[in-house]
This record gives structure tokens, sequence and C-alpha cells, in this order.
């Protein structure tokens, strides 16, 4: 919770002066009771109608001072209210985004998202509720009972074992709650990724035929969610019956110990009226309380549930390199074992070998063989479990991440593109690429064509680039790659939605690029990476074979078994 | 245009009240138990001013009547409470099955939505209007049933009682109160429209949160965090300057009506201080104020705004309740898909005759894709369909699936134009194995038994090995029984592929769609897939789209597309011979 904290920082002044002016408001409220009773002692019993015209001035001057006092408190509220959660949300995007992928593997896209609207929009309307109530409302009720216990002792005694019993009611009802209301906010959490899942699925499951089916287990999962949400919503409904029932037995007691002490003369009627309307104003602000207090444990548990987001160290950290040495020896790998967690068998075991400078290397292998892993270790979205990946000399543990990212252009295998123009998407890697940039990236993906028949860079492409095809998708992705001239470039099997034609074309005019410029070509085509000056086959984890073509089809017979699978057939 | 936000709003709330039209008994018993709680409530007060009447001054205080009067209002105490705790039971039950009821039908409109509509949607925004609007609306449903009607009845019934002790000073509160009903309304109106810009900004975050969040692997792969920060703080803020506007404005109603109390409540003391003097004077038969009743007065006044307060500020929750109302009931009343005509045929074991008659598609008017494709196939007919990237192949799927209709001309299955077979016996006659694999939340077993929920362990390990998947599913963690999806085992491209070609050899239908079904599958798998994949396709029409050529030699049929047309067809061999485009597109690949 205290990580939250931080960020009301910029609010202090009207975290501070909200309550502040809230609490002057009750003040004048307090003295309310006592001009009542002051008119009935006074005004009433001695017959004195100006004195009572003066008195009734008096509240509807506290009325308004009252109102100027809480209308600046609102105002502070709302402020410190929208303003702390604007941040919140600030703070958790950018830690959401320093996060590793092994950290937002373990998270879950869902839970981020709902943290980032769900939880913070609750924790908005709990704390604007708790700036504005959750002074005031305490400050009333122990105010109503100092001034009880001005007026008369034994009836501020029962004041406060009247305020003990609330109180007693008020926090163990939002105990039980509290944990009741979690529970409720992981079956929306269960519900929304299952709206999730159906949109990104809708072609499966009408192919299918499964939408009733769909709908049957969404009324399932809603089913228990609404029942947790029946039970808590149970328990919190004693809250309002009980809080009445103590304090009407509270005045109850007050009428019977003032009917004695009146007849024994040490109080007077209008003190006991003074006693009474305090007694009023208490049931008010305790009702008040209480349904503070429900949204405020609801906002509490969604600000525990924010802040364990922010618990989570990002499990990677990085060095201080940030240009290594011009070596021959371009990308290393030595002795690399890795794992994607602790439980499950290695993702790579041993894998040795280097990459010169300027050479190509492709690197194919059967599904699941480790090919992407590789990949992952050399842009080090993973880190090894044993052994090093250095580029230029260095391991990459020690380089920047700015400087890892400056050298390496990658072309994921799923080819996603964001809203906004072309050229926004062209500028991934360099902000400030020219558009004769861009299109030098666009005539080498292959993309040119189709990006100027769509209307140029300056054409929009909607959320997840929908809008194209799956080979236009992959061959912007592999332009974006492209602009800023990365050192290395990786292509993870982003060619498979082409068309030979395409892929031979992209192929040749990347080896066109500098002659500097280290490429890995993942494939599961022999054709893409047959013509690389290395390639290393990969077979359930292992490098079972590293060479160029001719030497892997003598040596290696998993590499032979590929390229026979594709070409025997064309070639007889 | 304040008439027009008014009479939206009026929609949304007529709308909102058919759904608790649905539990009919909610509403009388609702309504009683509020009654009671309201008249106990109020009346109790009386019985506590009747005993501070018999409090009068040293040595006149009449002990035993005091007693008796404050046992009595024990008793009714103890009764109320009861009451109020049902009611309170009552109104969270009906306003949680209310809102589960809509999130129901949300979600089922979402299974009945034409494909147009969710692919050109952000996914984000939908998933908002069915799980945090209907959480908000419910929100405020629930703050309506419990506040809102007690509040008026308790109104009325204080009214009611001060006419009874005394008509001049119920005059007062009943002409000085309404003002801060006037002022309640009118903020209300201002605000709906501030808390509908606030709806939209949030909308629009939350389609960006859901964009970068979602690809946050790309955005750190890129390091782009910080132009999607800007992008995220430039939304953030204008929600920001929304929100205060919104939230502030709103916030404005309680304070002031409260104003409005206390002036109220001065005029009471004042009319009624006055009056108990002139009581004073007159003999005691003819008193019209105690001060006991002046008590209860002051008591009652505070009762009768209390909820005119409570009310207002309810009034701004629920116009937020009912913006976000609105975004959900227009998703649930968005087009359906045109339902299936009443007379639809359903087919069951299609012997796999397609045809297309002169079809013309565009998804946007102004862009034709598909022109004047014709086409026949026989029954058991291997089609593949080839081509530059972009040229239609995926959308002829989305035809002949029915996902989007025709423009013009037609397709029929049997004879039949299947815009005359119920959807669903349509789709379940193709098994379709799609390029974007699915892979639900869930286990591996439920995911491959997804269209056939009631298959036994055994066929679905036959259909698992069947796609080459029992092998790496066996070493899984918990083998079939391991979690996938989201928060689930990572699984690699080809894996998620193999699950779903397993999905589709467990139920077997008589025709085959293969859209790039392999693209993710390396080469050696893909043989041994593709010899199941030739023992599923004996017989059966198969509808092929594929880049890699060597996938669709054996087809009987090989259309190649260009721009939406199609530019030849033919075998193979007699293709290659043609020297054509196919032959172009076939010699590429050896292109070095």
């Amino acid at each position: 919770m205290k990580k939250l904290l931080k960020y009301l920082r910029g609010y202090v002044k009207e975290t501070i002066l909200g309550p502040l002016f809230k609490l002057f408001e009750a003040t004048l409220e307090l003295i309310v009771p006592l001009v009542i009773a002051s008119i009935i002692d006074v005004g009433i019993s001695i017959g004195d109608g100006t004195y009572v015209l003066k008195m009734c001035g008096v509240l509807v001057l506290l009325g308004l001072i009252g109102l100027g006092f809480s209308l600046t408190a609102q105002y502070f509220a709302a402020k410190a209210s929208v303003g702390f959660v604007t941040q919140v949300k600030r703070g958790l995007y950018q830690h959401l985004q320093s996060l590793s992928y092994a950290d937002m593997d373990r998270l879950g896209t869902s839970t981020m998202i709902t943290r980032m609207t769900a939880d913070s929009s609750k924790l908005q309307t709990g704390l604007n509720l708790t700036l504005r109530l959750l002074l005031r409302s305490p400050f009333v009720v122990f105010g109503a009972m100092i001034m009880a216990f001005s007026i008369d002792r034994d009836s501020g005694l029962n004041f406060a074992v009247v305020i003990l019993g609330l109180s007693v009611i008020v926090f163990g009802i939002m105990l039980i709650t509290m944990p009741m209301y979690k529970k409720v906010q992981s079956g929306v959490d269960g519900i929304l990724n299952r709206t999730r899942e159906n949109l990104a699925g809708v072609r499966v499951i009408r192919a299918f035929g499964m939408e009733d089916n769909e709908v049957k287990d969404f009324r399932h999962e809603n089913n228990i969610l609404t029942l947790g949400q029946r039970r808590a919503g149970n328990v919190s409904a004693l809250m309002n019956p009980l809080t009445y029932v103590i304090i009407n037995i509270g005045v109850i007691l007050l009428i019977r110990i003032g009917a004695l002490k009146v007849d024994s003369g040490s109080l007077t009627q209008g003190e006991v009226i003074a006693l009474y309307n305090y007694m009023a104003q208490i049931l008010v602000e305790l009702i008040k309380m209480a349904n503070l207090i429900v949204s405020i444990s609801k906002a509490l548990a969604s600000a525990s549930r924010i802040s364990s987001v922010f618990d989570i160290t990002p499990s990677q950290t990085y060095g201080i390199v940030t240009e290594g040495k011009a070596d021959d020896i371009h990308v290393e790998l030595n002795r690399v074992w890795a794992g994607y967690n602790d439980t499950s068998e290695s993702a790579l075991e041993d894998v040795t070998f280097f990459a010169r400078r300027g050479e190509t290397i492709g690197i194919i292998g059967g599904t699941g063989s480790g090919k992407t892993t590789l990949i992952n270790l050399i842009t080090r979205f993973y880190d090894t479990t044993r052994g090093e990946v250095k580029i230029d000399g260095v391991n990459v543990r020690d380089y920047t991440r700015e400087a890892l990212i400056k050298k390496i252009g990658i072309v994921p295998q799923r080819a996603v593109l964001f809203s906004g123009s072309i050229r926004d998407n062209m500028k991934w890697r360099k902000k400030d690429a020219s558009d004769e940039e861009i299109n030098r990236a666009l005539d080498v993906a292959q993309a040119s064509d189709f990006v100027s028949e769509k209307g140029g860079l300056s054409a929009e492409v909607s959320a997840g680039g929908k809008n194209f095809s799956g080979g236009q998708r992959q061959r912007l992705t592999i332009a974006r790659a492209l602009v800023g001239d990365p050192d290395i470039l990786i292509l993870d099997d982003s060619a498979s939605a082409l068309d030979y034609a395409t892929d031979a074309a992209l192929r040749l005019a990347i080896r066109g690029l500098s002659k500097d410029k280290t490429v890995f070509i993942v494939s599961q085509r022999a054709a893409s990476v047959m013509h690389a000056d290395k390639i290393i086959v990969l077979d359930d984890g292992r490098a079972v074979g590293i060479g160029d073509h001719d030497s892997l089809l003598k040596n290696c017979s998993v590499y032979r078994e590929i390229y026979d699978s594709q070409f025997k057939k064309e070639a007889s | 245009m304040q008439t027009l936000v008014n009479k939206g709003r009026g929609k949304t709330l007529k709308k909102a009240l058919s759904y608790i039209g649905r539990y009919k008994l909610f509403l009388p018993i609702s309504s009683f138990l509020a009654l009671a709680s309201v008249g106990l409530t109020l009346y109790v007060p009386m019985l506590m001013g009747d005993a501070i009447d018999l409090i009068i001054d040293k040595g006149l205080v009449d002990l035993p009547g005091i007693g008796r009067l404050l046992v009595l209002s024990l008793i009714l105490i103890l009764i109320n409470a009861l009451i109020q705790w049902i009611m309170g039971m009552v109104n969270n039950n009906v306003a949680q099955k209310i809102c589960r009821d809509i999130r129901n039908e949300a979600f089922g409109k979402l299974e009945r939505l034409p494909l147009s509509y969710i692919d050109r949607t952000p996914h984000g925004d939908i998933v908002n209007r069915v799980i945090n609007d209907t959480d908000r609306f419910c929100e405020g449903l629930f703050l309506g049933f419990t506040q809102v009607f007690t509040g008026i009845l308790t109104i009325v019934g204080t009214l009611v009682f001060m006419l009874y002790i005394n008509w001049k000073i119920a005059l007062v509160v009943v002409l000085l109160t309404p003002i801060s009903i006037l002022i309640a309304r009118f903020i209300g109106g201002r605000t709906f429209s501030m808390f509908k810009e606030r709806s939209e900004c949030e909308a629009e975050q939350a389609a960006h949160i859901d964009e970068m969040i979602g690809n946050s692997r790309l955005v750190r792969a890129f390091g782009r965090e910080k132009e999607a920060l800007s992008v995220f703080d430039e939304i953030s803020a204008r929600l920001e300057k929304s929100s205060l506007k919104a939230i502030f404005f709103s916030s404005l109603v309680n304070p002031t009506t409260r104003f409005i109390n206390s002036i109220v409540y001065a005029a009471v003391a004042l009319v009624g201080a006055l009056a108990v003097i002139e009581t004073k004077a007159v003999p005691i038969d003819m008193a019209f104020l105690t001060v006991g009743e002046f008590t209860v007065l002051l008591s009652y006044t505070n009762q009768y705004t209390k909820p005119f307060n409570e009310i207002s500020g309810i009034i701004a929750e629920f116009q937020n309740a009912l913006a976000s109302a609105a975004r959900v009931f227009a998703l649930i009343e968005e087009n359906a898909e045109t339902p299936d005509a009443p007379d639809a045929s359903v087919i069951e074991n299609a012997s796999g005759r397609v045809d297309l008659e002169k079809v013309e598609f565009s998804y946007e008017k102004q862009k034709p894709l598909i022109r004047d494709l014709s086409l026949n196939v026989e029954p058991g007919q291997r089609i593949a369909i080839v081509g530059p990237t972009g040229c239609g192949k995926t959308t002829v799927i989305n035809l002949l699936m029915r996902f989007y209709d025709v423009d013009s001309g037609k397709i029929t299955v049997e004879g039949e134009d299947i815009r005359n077979i119920t959807r669903k016996s349509l789709r379940a006659s193709y098994g379709m194995v799609l390029q974007d694999t699915w892979i639900m939340s869930g286990s591996v077993r439920d995911n491959i038994a997804f269209g056939k929920p009631e298959a036994t362990d055994e066929e679905i390990k036959a259909a698992a090995k069947a796609a080459h998947a029992h092998g790496f599913i066996k070493r899984l963690k918990n083998g079939y029984d391991t979690i996938i999806g989201e928060g689930g085992e990572e699984l690699s491209g080809g894996q998620k592929q193999l699950i779903c070609i397993a999905r589709v050899m467990l139920s077997l239908p008589p025709m085959l769609i293969l859209d790039e079904a392999t693209s993710s599958i390396d080469t050696r798998t893909e043989m041994k897939i593709q010899q199941a994949f030739n023992t599923m396709m004996e017989g059966r029409t198969s509808f092929i789209v594929a880049h890699r050529l060597s996938t669709v030699r054996e087809a009987d049929v090989i259309l190649v597309m260009k721009d939406g047309r199609i530019l030849e067809t033919g075998k193979h061999e007699e293709l290659l011979q043609k020297e054509g485009f196919y032959s172009e597109l076939y010699n590429s690949q050896f292109a070095h």
C-alpha cells in the first residue's frame, strides 16, 4: 500500500485541505443543537420572540458558512482523488511496461488490464468519498460525545457506550465482507477473461456452433459470481438495522436518564432535547460512515490488488555498457541453457555457436524445438539459466536496455500492428525516421506496392492491424524492424504467410543491405535458410547440426529429413 | 440539446425498469417492507416526543408514563430493524440478479453479433461494456432501490405526520423544500452530459490499454514505452479533466441541498418556537404545540430533508449509472446476425457439393474485393486456393462459412442457397483450421473437446494422436490436464496449431477448410499431419488455402486468385504447362 501513497505526493495540499474544510463544516453542525437548546431554555421559557428570531438568524448564518466550507472541500477532494488515480494509473502503466517477459507470463494480460481499468476506477471513487466523509463522520460522532460530556457526565458515558457498540458492528461487518468482496473481484476477472477470449475466438466458436455452450459456461460462471455478490451484500445488509437498534436504545436510555435528572433538578428540558438531537446526529453520520465503509472496503481491496502488481519487481536488471567491441565475432552463445519456469524441463540445452559480423544465420527445426527461445535469449527477452550470450564481445546482461534495442531489429512471429498511421507504426524503432528511410524499409520488405495502394504512409491502421491481411501485416512488421538500420536483424518465422515469390524477393533484398548486418532467419522452410552462411538445426532443445547447407545435407540427418520433405517431390 | 439528452436518459431508464419487471414479486414485497419500515421509523420519534413532554421541570416528571412509552418504543425498534434487514437482503439480491441478467444478455449478444461488428469494434471497448459498465449500472440500481424508494416514502410519511402535529409548520416545510429538488435537477441535467463525456474518454483509454498492455511484449521489444506513455498521458489528461468536472459538479448537489435544508430547519425552529410561546399563554386544552412536539417536528424536518439530500446525491450516482447502462443497452440492442429463416433447412451428412454463382463481395462498399466468382465443387473434391497475399483467399472462407454474407450472387451447398440453411448446421458441416490459432484458457483436454464436450478420453487421445499432438501433450507437466491459455502453460505457435487440428480431428465433419493451417508447423511434422489430413480428406470436400505449393499439388482443382478474381483453374500439371501466373508463383520458390 505504501507504494500507492507516494502518488498522493503531488496532492498533499488538497488531501489535507479537503478533509480540513469538512471538519470546519462539521464543527458548525455541532453548534446547531446548542442553539436549539437555548431557544427552548431561554427564548421559550421567558417568552422572548426577538431572541428566538435572533437565534434562527444564527442558524441560517451557520448554514451559509457551512456551504462555503463544503464546496471548497468537495473541490479539493475531487481534485485529489482524480489526480491521484491518474498518477497511479500512469505509474502502473509504466510499471507494467518495465516488467520482463517472464513477469508478464506470470501475471497474465487480463489481470493487467483489470488493474488498470476497473480497479483504478473503484480506487478513485473510494478516495473521493474518503476525503469527503471519513474524517467528517468520526468528527461529528466524537464531537457529539464531547458535547454530551460537557452537558452531563452520565449521558456522556451513555454516548461512549453507544459509539463503542456501533464501532464494533461497523468494523466487524467490514472485516467479514472484505475477503468476500475480494473473491467477487476475482470472479469479475474470470468473466472478463472469458469475454475477451470469446471475442478473440469468435470464428472458431461459430465454426463449431458452440455459441450456446459458451453462453451456458458464461452463465455458470456468472451465477457463481452473482452468488458471491449476494452473500457479501447480505452480510452488509446487517449494517443499517444493527446500527439503528443500538442508536435507538441509546436514545431510550438518554430519555430515561434525562427524566431522572430533570426530576432531581440537575438538567433542564432544553438540555435533554439537545442531547436527543446529538444522538440523532450520530445516527445520520454513522449511517453515512457505514455506507462509506462498504465503498472503502471495495476500494481498499482494489488498492491492495493494484499494489500487489507494484510489488512485482522487474526480474531483469540491466548493465551500463552502451557499446561493445567491434570484433569479427558479432553474436556468440556459449553453453547456453534456458527454461521458462523453474519446474518445466529446459527449452534449450547446452547450445554453443557464434555468428560473424555480416553473416546470415539460419535457424531451423521442428515445432517446440527451441527456435524462438534461442532468439529470445539473443534479444534478452528472457535470461539464460546457464551459460552466456554475448553481442560484440559483451554479455547481453551488461548492456543497457536502450543499447540492446538499438542493436537489434526483431520481427516477431505474431504480426501485430498498432492503431495509427502506417508512418506511426514504422517509427517504432526510430522516432525521428524520415519518410525516405521508411520507404526504403518498405521497399526491402516488399511492402511498397500495397502501402501506396492503401494511400501511402498516412494510411490508417486499425488496432492490431486488422485492416491488413496476414501477409501484409508480416511485411509491415519486417519493414518496422528495418527502420533505423539495426546491426542485427532477426526474422522469427516472419515470412510464413508470404508466398514463395515474395519470400524470395524479400530474402534477396535483405541480403542486399549493408554487409555488416548480421541476419538471423528462423524458419521451417529449408528454402528460407538454405543459402545462409551458417545454419543451426535444432531438435528438442539441442543443436544437432551447425554448418552450411551442403555440409548439413551430408552430416545432419534431421536437416536432410526436413530438406527432403520439402524438395524431394518437386525435384523428382 | 438538453431535451435530447433527457429523452435518451428516459429511454434508458425505461429499459432498466423493464429488467426489474422480471421479478414480479419484488416490487410489491420491497414496497411493503419499505412502507412498514418508514412508518415505524417515523412513529418511534412521536413516542419519544410524548416522553419528552412528560419531562417538564424539577419534580414535574411522570416516570411511570415515560417507562411505558420507552418499552413500546423498544419493541417497535426491534421489529423495524428486522424489517430493514430483510428489505436490505431482498433489494441486494434482486439488484445482483438483474445485473447477472444483463451480463448474460450482453454476453449472449456477443455470440450472435455479426462478424463485421466484432472485426470492426475494438475488443477492449466491448469487454468494458459487458463487465465494467454493467457493474457500475448495478451499483447505481442498488442505491436506487435502497435509498430512492424509501426516501420518497419517508418524504410522504413525514408530511402526513407533520400535518397531524401542526399544519402551519408542515406548510413551511412543503413550500421551502422543493427548492432543493429544483437545484438537484438542474445540477443533475448538467452532469449527465459530463459523465457521458467522461465515459467516452474512459472507453478510449480502455481501448488504448487493451492495445498497449495486451501487446506489452512488443512494446518492450521495441523500447516504445516512452511513446506509448505519451499517448496514454494525452488521453489521461483529457480523462482527468472531464472526470474532475463531472465529479465536482455532481458533488455540488449535496452541500447546496444541505444549505437549503438548514434554512428550512431555521424556519421551522422560528415558527415552532413562536407557536410554543403563544401556546403557553392559552389554557392547556387549547395548546396547539408542546415542547415535545416541537422537538419531534425539528427531528422530522431533518428526516424529511435527509432523503432529499440523499436522493439528490444519488441522482448524481444514478446519472453515472445510466450513462453506463446506455452503453450496455446499446450493445444488447446492436443488430444481431439476420436470424435463420423460419423455414431454413438443416443439412446433415452433406455429400459435399458446393457451388458459387457469380459471387460479389466487399468489406467496404467503395473497395470491391471478390468479383464475379463462380465455382462448382463436386463431392469429395479437393480445392486448393492459391495466390498472392491479399487476393481474397481468406475472404472466400468467410463467405463459405457465412461469417459474412455475399453482396450479390449466391453460394449453394447441396443445391440449397446457404442463406436458406441454418447457420449451425452449415458450419457444423465444415471442419475449419485457421492460421490464427485460438486457445481458450482451460485444460488441453477441454481445448481439444471444444466442439464435442461429450467426447471420451479415448476419442480425445485418438484425435490428438491423429494430429501428432499426443507426443508433446504427454510431455507437458500435467499431460491432458495441463492448463493452457491465459495464465497457463505457454505453448509454441506450432503446438497451439496442433491442438487446433486435433480439435477438428475429433468431430470430423463432411467438409474441411484449412486456412494456411500448417503455416507455423515445421515441415517434418507437417508431413505427418499431411498424411492424417489425407485420410481425413478422403471422400470429403476440402478447401485448402496454402502458400506452400507442395501442399496443394494433390488438389483436384487449384484456383489461382489475384485481386479477387480467379485467374486460372486446373490441376497442378495443367497449370504448370500453361506457363501462366501459377507456374510463375510455383517456380519462384526455387529462385534464390
